[in-house]
């Protein structure tokens, strides 16, 4: 990491860990929307984190969005901070100024059909922080940013696993509040929160393990400490094999995107390979990490008192949200199809 | 407990690597192109005097020892960019690769200026072939258990014991192997010392072992005062486990952790290539994700390397996920392929590849530190032991 993403890490991390413990998530699961931070780290400038310095912005590139997404991930941190640095990013790339306040992403594309004149009326389900979200930004099969607001839509709460909010957002009849044709793919959000993901998968899986490295030196059963037994050491051995694919793979993403953006025409090069091989592996990890993660705490890591579990029911929802390894593994396989055997390692290393 | 100093940067190599890659594709399309898949499966292993010579005319071998040696003096990026195309096409690498890989860097920094004179530019040319004395009967994951002594006498250094496991003995120009020079006392890593040894050489007997394959590739070698020259020692008497390990580190870190099977993977993607279901390509799709994953890894040790840091537990993980990767393939082509394992004598390239790797993948946890040892490393790195 740069000089820069140390001090970026590591002032994030202060704020995070500072302000997040079981007893605030626990609080946030039955309260809902924590404002204070919210607004701490907007302060902090994160959501603009890629936005240019002259719009206000840090001006910072993909490689130190890693490092803020992986650190939320770290933390558990139930506010869509990764999904506003999309958000800002698609409207960056459109060059249109958004709304203020909390961004709620469309997942799919919208089917243009569903847009009459300028107004929307569609149910889309799963929108992150739907419920909080101030405005609402979607990308057309026809490739249109579209922003809608919360005029004339009807909600219905519901969580993902790892108790953050998941909407179902009913427009009916809605006025959009900007239409403007981007070269994005229209599935854009899809890739890019798939991406967030396995760098938030990279995050939780590596507090995970630190946890579970602090529990095993402590606890002590025959009269040692659990670290000191084999079985226990290969057990961790095996978790960090599987955490190590997933924190070079993420990265590796963001540095892809750096280099060759997501709009690639046929036969350009993109980092959709990167970020397929990211969010299979990522997905794939989670299994190996949330077993052993659990297995090494016993029964305590079960309790909801312990609190191992705001890291681990995440790790299962983000496994499949924006596609599982199923969906990305099958992207691959059809690159690999496609190259043939031949070809795959010159495609590999390109 | 943080665990940042597991991390894996991303590495990206310089671009200006890009043509070297492309003379190295070029060189392989036209001299390996007549080989068959089956021959090209066993790539590291592969011994072939000739083909190793023509890589030594190219400059690509031992190419990061001095000049003045034969050498190129290029740095590690260069190599591991020579290494992984190599392995990737299966190029037959057997003869050369213990000497270009490690032999070569120990003896130049611990040989003696006459060893340097004459041996490295035999190692940069390709026509030495170098083999490792390490395990022993009672002593394989425990090296430093081993009792092979060396003893210092006015004529040279007098050695009995017996060495086994050792690749290429029977055919190898030299052997660097490790023995103890004295008894060992509370700390049971002093006292080992590493010598060079030019094979055959009187008092010095290596029987071939053949391997479940049928083919004899390791053997048995045992020393019975056999007489070393006093110059035979290399660095440092009593320093021999540090320079066994800091060659080891170059061991576990190369692309040859990942890429033992990668010729099957590319028969099995042609294999179903025309048939395939989704649930194939899912399978298949989940292995390029983790070839690729290890490729990053194995490149982010290399920028380690590259920049002076220590890498060995990186280097250890790389090598413990390859290696369950690598063991994995086999039984993965052969659930989305319905057709027998075969010898070289029957079935198509995929069936002959496949019953090649499969026998030879039980040796892949085996050689270079087992899963075992490499896991007690990495829990040692996380503060556990």
């Amino acid at each position: 990491m740069s000089e820069l993403q140390n001090i970026l890490e590591e002032s994030v991390a202060r704020v995070l860990d500072d302000s997040i413990d079981n007893q605030f998530l626990t609080s946030v699961e039955e309260n809902g929307w924590p404002t204070e931070l919210w607004n701490t780290l907007c302060e902090l400038g994160l959501p603009q984190i890629l936005a240019s310095e002259e719009s206000g912005g840090m001006g910072g590139s993909w490689a130190d969005a890693y490092v803020v997404v992986r650190r939320c991930g770290y933390a558990s941190l139930p506010l869509p901070i990764p999904e506003a640095i999309i958000a800002t990013w698609i409207a960056k790339q459109a060059a249109i100024e958004l709304p203020e306040g909390v961004p709620g992403l469309i997942p799919q594309p919208l089917t243009s059909d569903l847009i009459r004149g300028d107004s929307l009326t569609a149910e889309i389900a799963r929108i992150p922080w739907g419920r909080d979200a101030n405005y609402y930004l979607g990308i057309t099969d026809a490739s249109e940013l579209v922003i809608l607001g919360r005029d004339g839509i009807a909600l219905v709460a519901e969580d993902n696993l790892g108790r953050d909010p998941r909407d179902t957002v009913s427009f009916g009849n809605a006025r959009l509040l900007n239409r403007t044709a981007t070269d994005l793919p229209p599935d854009a959000v899809q890739w890019l929160c798939a991406m967030l993901r396995s760098a938030q998968i990279a995050g939780a899986s590596a507090r995970c393990l630190e946890i579970g490295i602090e529990f095993v030196g402590n606890r002590e059963q025959f009269g040692r400490p659990l670290s000191r037994f084999q079985a226990i050491q290969h057990h961790l051995a095996v978790m960090v094999g599987a955490i190590a694919t997933v924190d070079s793979m993420s990265a590796n993403a963001f540095r892809a995107m750096d280099h060759y953006g997501i709009n690639g025409g046929p036969g350009e090069r993109d980092a959709k390979f990167e970020i397929a091989a990211a969010k299979c592996r990522a997905s794939d990890s989670v299994e190996t990490v949330t077993r052993i993660g659990h297995q090494v705490h016993g029964a305590i890591g079960f309790t909801y008192e312990y609190g191992l579990h705001f890291l681990t029911r995440r790790l299962w929802a983000w496994r499949a949200e924006f596609g599982g390894s199923g969906k990305w593994a099958q992207y691959l396989g059809e690159v690999a199809k496609a190259q043939g055997g031949d070809n795959i390692w010159a495609y590999i290393t390109n | 407990m943080n665990i940042d100093g597991l991390r894996f940067e991303p590495y990206k190599l310089p671009a200006s690597l890009a043509p070297l890659r492309a003379e190295v594709r070029e060189f392989l399309a036209s001299e390996i192109k007549n080989f068959t898949p089956v021959h090209r499966s066993n790539s590291w292993d592969a011994f072939d005097p000739e083909f190793s010579r023509k890589l030594g005319a190219r400059g690509w071998l031992g190419m990061m020892l001095p000049k003045v040696y034969g050498g190129n003096e290029r740095g590690p990026l260069e190599r591991y960019v020579i290494v992984e195309e190599l392995l990737a096409a299966g190029a037959p690498s057997g003869f050369h690769w213990i000497g270009d890989r490690q032999s070569g860097p120990l003896l130049a920094r611990y040989g003696t200026e006459e060893q340097k004179k004459t041996i490295l530019p035999q190692i940069t040319a390709g026509e030495v072939c170098f083999c490792i004395g390490m395990s022993e009967p009672n002593a394989g994951s425990d090296l430093a258990s081993l009792r092979t002594r060396a003893e210092r006498t006015d004529a040279g250094w007098l050695v009995n014991g017996q060495k086994i496991w050792t690749s290429h003995a029977h055919r190898a120009h030299y052997m660097i192997a490790l023995f103890r020079t004295s008894p060992p006392d509370k700390d049971r890593h002093a006292g080992l010392s590493q010598f060079l040894i030019k094979l055959p050489s009187e008092g010095i007997t290596c029987r071939p072992i053949k391997d479940l394959t049928g083919r004899a590739q390791f053997n048995e070698v045992f020393f019975e005062d056999a007489l070393l020259p006093h110059d035979a020692l290399v660095g440092v008497e009593g320093a021999g486990w540090k320079q066994v390990v800091e060659e080891l580190t170059f061991e576990r870190s190369g692309p040859e952790r990942y890429l033992s099977c990668f010729l099957l993977l590319t028969q099995l993607i042609d294999a179903v290539k025309d048939s395939a279901s989704p649930e194939t390509l899912r399978k298949i799709g989940e292995q390029i994700a983790l070839v690729t994953a290890l490729r990053n890894m194995s490149l982010s040790v290399a920028g380690m390397l590259n920049e002076g840091r220590d890498p060995s537990l990186q280097a250890s993980i790389v090598k413990d996920v390859g290696c369950t990767f690598e063991q994995g393939l086999p039984a993965l082509a052969q659930e989305l392929v319905d057709l027998e394992p075969s010898l070289a004598s029957y079935g198509n390239d995929f069936q002959q590849v496949l019953g090649n790797l499969m026998q030879l993948a039980p040796s892949f946890s085996l050689r270079g530190g087992t899963p075992e040892i490499l896991r007690g490393i990495i829990a040692r790195g996380l503060g556990l032991r």
